[in-house]
């Protein structure tokens, strides 16, 4: 009984107020957390169907992204873009810092125009790759 | 002067952080919205541009795509898992490069395939190359 009325007399001469300090430390760490996992890469806009592979492996999560869909048109950064469009985009997305490049081609896209695609990002990638799923 | 020192306060001095807090917030839900966590796997065609004397020496391992939807070797029709033993067995020869020659109409995915073998098979350097219809 003694106990409850000492708490209510010190509630009351604190006036309701809350120490935040434990919430600004728990919103500090989480956006450090957000700005050091932050990648900034821009989607080419359209989910295609990746082709199936046993010898996937991970690849660099900084790189720029370009699409092929099952029409055979080329996509990056959300919007249709031309074959001869790419060294260009991948000058502007890299600017002098040497960003791989990541093609997602859909698995019904010409195997030609993938190869077009592949030739074109070789002129100014340092490494092209192809996105693949591992099969289940 | 009189007035600053008159206005120094005795007891501790409390720092205002609710705009703190408001600032930290919106850095904080800007990093949410704008992270994008892909984790993309894939295979990378490796390859140099070698000089063109050193490839008619050792002419490299190639597979046709035609547009019908084959897989060829000089003229033979194969199958899918047969390219990870011509390549293993090849490595003696041609170890480095492995040319798959697309035509307009073949699939992306097969031709994906096919490098996904000739990787499985040991080939250091696969290469897509696009012929002319």
């Amino acid at each position: 009984m003694r106990l409850y009325g000492r708490s209510r007399a010190y509630e009351d001469s604190e006036g309701g107020a809350i120490n935040v300090s434990p919430l600004i430390d728990v919103v500090f760490i989480l956006l450090i957390f957000f700005i050091v996992s932050a990648t900034f890469v821009s989607l080419p806009g359209i989910e295609v169907t990746r082709p199936k592979t046993q010898t996937a492996e991970s690849l660099e999560k900084n790189s720029i992204l370009f699409a092929i869909s099952q029409e055979n048109q080329i996509f990056h950064a959300g919007e249709e873009i031309l074959l001869k469009e790419i060294p260009r985009f991948i000058e502007l997305a890299s600017k002098d810092r040497k960003k791989p490049v990541v093609i997602q081609p859909d698995e019904w896209a010409d195997a030609a125009l993938l190869a077009k695609v592949i030739l074109q990002a070789r002129s100014k990638a340092p490494s092209v790759s192809i996105a693949t799923r591992k099969p289940k | 002067m009189k007035r600053s020192l008159k206005s120094l306060p005795t007891d501790e001095v409390e720092i205002n952080v609710s705009p703190l807090i408001d600032m930290v917030f919106i850095l904080l839900i800007f990093f949410i919205v704008a992270t994008s966590f892909i984790n993309e796997s894939g295979i990378t065609s490796k390859y140099k541009d070698t000089a063109n004397n050193s490839l008619s020496e050792h002419p490299p391992l190639s597979f046709q795509l035609p547009a019908s939807g084959q897989l060829m070797q000089n003229g033979a029709v194969i199958g899918l898992e047969e390219i990870a033993p011509i390549v293993r067995n090849a490595k003696g020869k041609s170890k480095s490069l492995v040319l798959i020659q697309v035509s307009p109409g073949s699939k992306a995915g097969l031709a994906t395939q096919v490098m996904d073998q000739a990787i499985l098979g040991g080939a250091e350097a696969v290469k897509l190359s696009p012929i002319a219809r």
